[in-house]
């Protein structure tokens, strides 16, 4: 490097070539992170919606009920813990836990863990409203031809209703993409704390937190368009073919 | 006395709280029997077919199909359902599948038909309700009376021993009436036992062959059709039907 940067522009280049090795590591744990983080969490959030909207009924066996009723309550404690905490005290209270129990967790686990969590709550409730969404005459229609209700769940009910919560998905998606910066507190080194460390040595914190805000804006940007191309291809087709092969002659 | 019936209710009750929606229902359907219920709004009809087919779960009172009475397990419940369809007012099509799925979905899931034997039924039962061009559509592009022509098939699929009719007609223009009533028709010619829950005074006179007309939860006529329409015995009877025929 023989000239030095002489204003902010120069810098924010300076600082995103010089630690280019930091951004990219950066991106590439806080893209594994919030990925793997909001997909499982999506499952759990199915998961946990799906228990919240089975009823229980008298005509069940009693095993069942307990085993039903159980369940329900574990997930009305476990949304209302993780929607009524902050992420970045999860992230903490998660980390630390396991490892004064004795889990030797890395900070990159815990962070996956945490974002899995907390989406699982939000999602649960999409999930539920999602599921409340679809007229209950689907499901009729489908118990009436002797499909059992969890036939009816998955068949009919959860495809239709998957379909209305994409966006909220995506919202969510793009959320977690974004809050995986708070892991830098126990130590995951997404892109938070890779700016933090390129900033450092050159006290240069303004120009380093600019270039991971490109980068953040950059890669929203992208997943954005993308989960506009799903929903696009989602949609419902406006045409369909007639079968002519099936047409009566009319004379 | 031998039980020939297919479907027995006896001493049926349903309340929604304190509400009495059905009291002491007793009456049974014999095999090719087209039998349409009559009343007024508010008079339960819905409510006794959605119990027969176990969408409600009956106070009080039991049902018999062929005899045997119907236990609460579930499994039970499908088997019996798959033999007895429905087909509702609103129709409730699968939105997330083609005409041809919907047809498919009960015999291939329910029943597990093989393939090509469910898709030629799907095909053959569309093909008589006239709505085999239709089969790449999605019932949101379907008119009603097309919708409910579809319904119709799909319940047919299943090969049901009876099928039960839930106001078919009631969310339909006049137009589209008359297509899903002229199905109804040839079903009943091909007899078909048929439970049919209707307004259509002029079918229920000419295609049934009884007539249940219910009150405040009570079935307070079980007669022919010719005995209903012309001499009917309960006043409240005698009300509807002079109202339907001014009207």
């Amino acid at each position: 490097m023989t000239n030095t940067p002489t204003n902010s522009f120069e810098w924010v280049w300076f600082i995103a070539q010089k630690y280019s090795e930091l951004f990219i590591r950066g991106t590439w744990i806080t893209l594994v992170v919030s990925v793997i983080g909001t997909l499982t969490g999506f499952l759990l959030g199915y998961a946990v919606g799906m228990i919240e909207d089975v009823s229980i009924s008298k005509d069940d066996h009693p095993v069942k009920r307990c085993i039903l009723g159980a369940l329900k309550a574990a997930a009305k404690v476990y949304v209302e813990l993780f929607r009524g905490t902050p992420m970045i005290v999860q992230a903490m209270i998660v980390f630390y836990g396991l490892r004064q129990s004795g889990f030797e967790i890395d900070s990159i686990s815990a962070g996956i863990l945490v974002t899995l969590l907390n989406t699982g709550a939000y999602m649960s409730e999409t999930v539920r409203a999602g599921i409340k969404s679809i007229d209950p005459g689907q499901r009729e229609g489908a118990l009436a031809l002797g499909m059992s209700p969890v036939s009816a769940m998955f068949h009919i009910i959860l495809p239709q209703a998957f379909k209305n919560i994409v966006p909220e998905m995506a919202n969510m998606f793009l959320t977690n993409l974004k809050m995986t910066s708070v892991l830098n507190v126990i130590g995951v080194q997404e892109l938070f704390l890779q700016a933090k460390t390129a900033g450092g040595t050159y006290y240069k914190y303004l120009e380093s937190y600019l270039v991971i805000a490109i980068i953040y804006l950059v890669l929203c940007f992208v997943f954005s368009r993308i989960f506009t191309l799903v929903e696009k291809k989602m949609a419902n087709k406006k045409d369909y073919v007639l079968a002519i092969e099936y047409m009566e002659n009319t004379q | 006395m031998k039980d020939t019936s297919i479907i027995r209710v006896e001493e049926l009750g349903k309340s929604f709280g304190e509400h009495q929606v059905l009291r002491k229902i007793d009456f049974s359907v014999e095999k090719g029997e087209c039998v349409c219920i009559l009343g007024s709004s508010g008079s339960g009809k819905s409510t006794l077919l959605r119990c027969i087919n176990q969408l409600e779960t009956q106070t009080c009172g039991k049902i018999y199909f062929h005899g045997q009475e119907l236990g609460r397990k579930q499994k039970e419940i499908n088997t019996y359902r798959s033999k007895v369809g429905m087909v509702f007012q609103s129709f409730n099509l699968f939105n997330n599948m083609t005409v041809l799925q919907n047809c498919m979905e009960g015999t291939r899931r329910v029943l597990h038909l093989p393939k090509e034997e469910a898709h030629s039924r799907a095909i053959t039962n569309l093909k008589s309700v006239g709505m085999a061009p239709f089969i790449n559509a999605y019932p949101a592009q379907l008119s009603g009376g097309q919708k409910q022509r579809v319904a119709i098939a799909r319940g047919l699929c299943m090969n049901p021993e009876v099928l039960l009719f839930d106001e078919p007609t009631s969310a339909l223009d006049p137009e589209m009436v008359g297509d899903v009533l002229n199905v109804m028709k040839s079903l009943a010619k091909e007899n078909l036992t048929m439970l049919i829950v209707t307004h259509e005074m002029d079918f229920a006179r000419d295609v049934s062959s009884r007539v249940l007309f219910m009150d405040r939860g009570y079935i307070v006529e079980d007669v022919p059709p010719e005995e209903f329409f012309t001499a009917p015995k309960h006043p409240r009877a005698k009300e509807f039907l002079s109202r339907f025929i001014a009207g």
